[in-house]
């Protein structure tokens, strides 16, 4: 997609083989079939990224395994919620794209003002492929039936970034 | 699974309750002790055409609020909620913990609190979109949701925080506008205002006008807001099931509208608001319980008239 040649082909080649199983990538350019973000496709490249991008950044709150925090749906002492799941028990698969994006590039107070998180801001930490690249990773783990209803919700979300 | 068919469970409460009502009964014409049951209401909705009031017990009346007839209750009911294509469905929240659940209009009534918290269910609601699927606050815990008409329950989300603290939804409405996000809005009413969470659970936030994402990129001026009182509970809420943005909201100051899914909200009647509810098919056609008497408005909230009791 965007930064197809920031990791090197034996990274690449080593992450394929385990995505292989989760979406299959079935075009000439190396597209991943049924998966694209932001209307563009993904590759197994750009997942790859997205892996390692998100063992660094993220892992640390929302789990090594996308599980989140223990009981994440309980408050925490400070008043805010801890990390949510990224995989499919979690609600991430309800947001579009654009959605994820916002709140990614800018922090959850993007699309809710006022809205205090322990999640911070990735716009000076993450480039905007990067951040697209984590969440091309995210959405390739999910099961195909929260693959097809997020995309769906991305299709009906007319909006621009 | 713990279910049963109930007629009554009698606590000694009910017992001496009981006993007192009894003495009434022998004393008091029916229409009287209708009446006099009325007076201390503080639960309103519309199953159908008939209307339901509660608290320590339920009554139901199929003329508008005119007559009464008492309906049994498994326990004191904290909350009720109906659904509009669910005629005979009522899921009650009990005060002292619990829901249960009638399908016959409150005739009978099984218990639905497996897995759920203990605690006083402060507010309950059917989802918008499919009457076989609840939402209960419960006091001090959370907001718990059933996809099973009750039969299992799981935590959906803590309580919205509000001012530095989490706070009690007082009232739930499921109000069907879209998020979104591929699903509804759940809208709390609670000691310090109103808020919402979309029913991915995702996080409660405040009511905001229109898209706050578009918003936010085109950089227009928010539309005006004329939020509720932030300093009196929302002791009832309501979205009208024909028209979803139209809602109405019973406070110590009074009922409350908004045309625009709660963004903008005007003050339609003064006085000791209770309950408010909103029949399944006339969003113009609202009755309330304001200053301890039953209010009927066939206008959406522009007039409002006492319901005479017989």
């Amino acid at each position: 997609m965007r930064r197809a040649a920031t990791f090197g082909a034996v990274a690449f080649a080593l992450t394929a083989i385990g995505f292989g199983v989760l979406a299959e990538p079935g075009l000439d350019n190396g597209s991943v079939s049924g998966l694209s973000f932001l209307g563009e496709s993904v590759t197994g490249a750009d997942i790859a990224a997205g892996e390692a991008l998100y063992a660094e950044s993220c892992a640390s709150c929302h789990g090594a395994e996308l599980e989140g925090q223990p009981d994440w749906r309980r408050r925490l002492d400070n008043g805010r919620m801890p990390a949510p799941p990224h995989d499919e028990t979690g609600h991430t698969w309800h947001h579009s794209d654009r959605n994820l994006f916002i709140v990614t590039k800018g922090g959850v107070g993007a699309i809710v003002p006022g809205y205090e998180s322990d999640m911070p801001a990735f716009e000076d930490i993450l480039t905007d492929d990067e951040i697209a690249d984590v969440l091309s990773y995210i959405k390739s783990t999910w099961p195909d039936r929260q693959r097809e209803f997020q995309a769906e919700v991305s299709a009906n979300d007319k909006g621009d970034l | 699974m713990r279910t049963a068919t109930m007629e009554f469970e009698p606590t000694r409460r009910h017992f001496l309750s009981m006993g007192a009502s009894a003495g009434a009964m022998l004393a008091l014409p029916g229409a009287v002790r209708a009446a006099s049951g009325i007076t201390d209401m503080r639960l309103l909705a519309f199953d159908g055409d008939r209307l339901l009031t509660a608290s320590e017990t339920l009554m139901a009346s199929p003329d508008g609020g005119r007559s009464w007839h008492e309906r049994p209750t498994p326990a004191p009911f904290s909350s009720i909620a109906t659904h509009p294509a669910r005629p005979g469905r009522v899921l009650a929240g009990l005060a002292q913990e619990g829901v249960a659940v009638s399908d016959d209009g409150g005739a009978t009534w099984l218990r639905r609190s497996e897995g759920l918290a203990p605690g006083e269910v402060t507010a309950v609601i059917v989802a918008a979109g499919n009457p076989n699927m609840f939402y209960v606050a419960i006091r001090g815990d959370g907001l718990w949701k059933s996809e099973d008409t009750g039969k299992t329950w799981s935590l959906a989300m803590d309580r919205p925080w509000l001012d530095e603290a989490e706070r009690d939804p007082l009232a739930l409405a499921s109000v069907d506008l879209e998020t979104g996000m591929g699903g509804i809005w759940i809208y709390a009413g609670t000691e310090k205002g109103l808020t919402r969470v979309p029913d991915c659970f995702c996080r409660w936030q405040d009511v905001q006008p229109g898209n706050a994402m578009d918003a936010l990129v085109t950089g227009d001026a928010p539309p005006a807001e004329a939020p509720l009182p932030s300093d009196e509970p929302i002791l009832s809420l309501v979205s009208a099931p024909t028209a979803p943005s139209t809602l109405f909201a019973a406070l110590p100051s009074g009922v409350w509208t908004s045309q625009d899914g709660g963004v903008v909200w005007a003050h339609k009647a003064k006085g000791q608001g209770r309950a408010v509810a909103v029949h399944p098919t006339d969003e113009n056609h609202v009755v309330a319980i304001l200053d301890g008497n039953l209010k009927l408005s066939r206008d959406g909230g522009a007039t409002w008239t006492t319901i005479a009791v017989a």
